[in-house]
């Protein structure tokens, strides 16, 4: 039972409580693209305000906790929490640093971040039509980068936008994730290779190359790394994984495709 | 190679500023930060052309573009209040070798013919390079994005200072 009561006006919070909430936090940032030297220090302030030990493992899917009262070492627990599915939104990161910021230097209670980090979840990402546009824009941008012209520009975009469409389409569906990544793989290369076999513009193969680029893993593919430098190491590994897997299944979108328009013509 | 002259640098700003900017959206970055993330696209992206056009070097050039967008991310995060990753992951993004990726899938579906590998070996030369150069440019990306934590030993951006840069602190 959460007791409470005032020690040096303070009132006593519950391992559970704080495990509870770090817990939602932690996987929550996980999932929203943070690497785990991030974790560790947002919920690191939050555990010095209130006056507790902590110690956690991060995984790529999932974060286990140890928290124990400094004041009071019979007030522990361990818990495992495991993240919700992954999806980049670094908004959240941005809001998550603040909030604990505010309460490290302002010493707030721990009901101010409960209800605070409620309002932080339900913050809406962009809609699917504005990230189509600007997928469209930056692979257009990126085809320009790789030597191609205006009209290979063009396809990119075009191959892009739909692309994205398709796979935000498949995900509402709740096909498996890879599946949607290749499905839309296949869908960019068939634009953009169609522009290839019509012979639409100089360098159609920057077209072909680029577009695709709104799929790449990114985020795990660089935070992978920095957990490598930092040494979270089954965290990096599982990043890594991920993120290859992801490249595979963009590989095997476009192979397939490929292999059917015929792979003389590339 | 371009020739190195303004317009040309002023182009490849222009382009990688889109490209930072609309990659900030994908990313679901917040929307006063967009634009913060195409500025650093932009330089970052500048720099790395002057550079390749100087002759530096593919690695190089890219190496020095992200360590600049670290660098100056670390700054800007003072400025407008947020954690850097949420613009240099963007603006890093400018640089990411699709071309290579795309090359390097390409000869390897090639390989899978034997025929076709065994009239023209030089296709598994290419594919092997191909893929060392985007293992290695990616790489240098993502150090490029943690510069901060690498050189300055301090875990949060807050703590760091210009004295730390120029080496009193």
């Amino acid at each position: 039972m959460p007791e409470f009561r005032n020690i040096n006006e303070k009132e006593k919070i519950s391992a559970q409580r704080f495990a509870d909430l770090i817990l939602d936090i932690g996987t929550f940032l996980l999932a929203s693209g943070a690497h785990c030297g991030r974790l560790s220090s947002n919920i690191g302030r939050l555990a010095t305000t209130w006056e507790f030990d902590i110690n956690m493992s991060p995984t790529f899917n999932g974060l286990t906790v140890t928290v124990k009262d400094k004041n009071d070492p019979s007030n522990s627990v361990t818990c495992y929490k495991n993240s919700p599915p992954h999806s980049v939104h670094l908004a959240i990161l941005t809001a998550v640093s603040h909030m604990s910021w505010k309460v490290q230097e302002e010493n707030l209670p721990i009901s101010y971040v409960e209800k605070e980090f409620a309002k932080i979840k339900a913050k809406p990402n962009y809609k699917d039509i504005v990230v189509a546009v600007a997928v469209g824009f930056s692979c257009g941008g990126l085809c320009l980068f790789s030597a191609g012209d205006e009209k290979n520009a063009l396809i990119a975009f075009v191959a892009a936008f739909i692309g994205y469409l398709v796979r935000v389409f498949f995900a509402r569906k709740k096909f498996n994730p890879m599946i949607c990544i290749s499905i839309a793989a296949f869908i960019t290369t068939l634009i953009a290779g169609l522009g290839r076999l019509y012979g639409f513009g100089e360098h159609p193969e920057a077209a072909m190359a680029t577009g695709v680029l709104y799929l790449i893993p990114g985020v795990p593919l660089i935070n992978c790394v920095i957990d490598l430098i930092e040494g979270y190491l089954p965290s990096a590994l599982n990043r890594a994984l991920f993120g290859g897997f992801i490249l595979l299944c963009i590989a095997a979108g476009m192979t397939l495709c490929i292999t059917l328009l015929g792979i003389g013509n590339f | 190679m371009e020739e190195l002259t303004i317009i040309n640098i002023f182009r490849d700003f222009t382009i990688a500023f889109l490209v930072g900017f609309c990659w900030a959206i994908l990313f679901g970055s917040p929307k006063r930060l967009l634009w913060v993330a195409g500025l650093l696209g932009g330089m970052g992206h500048a720099l790395r052309f002057i550079l390749i056009q100087l002759d530096f070097g593919m690695i190089t050039a890219t190496l020095a573009g992200s360590v600049l967008i670290g660098l100056i991310g670390i700054f800007a995060a003072h400025r407008v209040d947020s954690p850097p990753v949420v613009f240099t992951m963007p603006a890093c993004i400018t640089m990411i070798p699709g071309m290579f990726a795309y090359k390097t899938m390409l000869a390897g579906i090639k390989v899978t013919d034997l025929p076709t590998v065994e009239q023209n070996p030089h296709i598994l030369i290419e594919m092997s390079h191909n893929l060392m150069l985007t293992m290695s440019l990616l790489f240098t990306l993502a150090i490029g994005i943690c510069i901060g934590a690498l050189l300055f030993r301090k875990s949060s951006v807050k703590n760091i200072s210009f004295k730390d840069v120029i080496g009193k602190g």
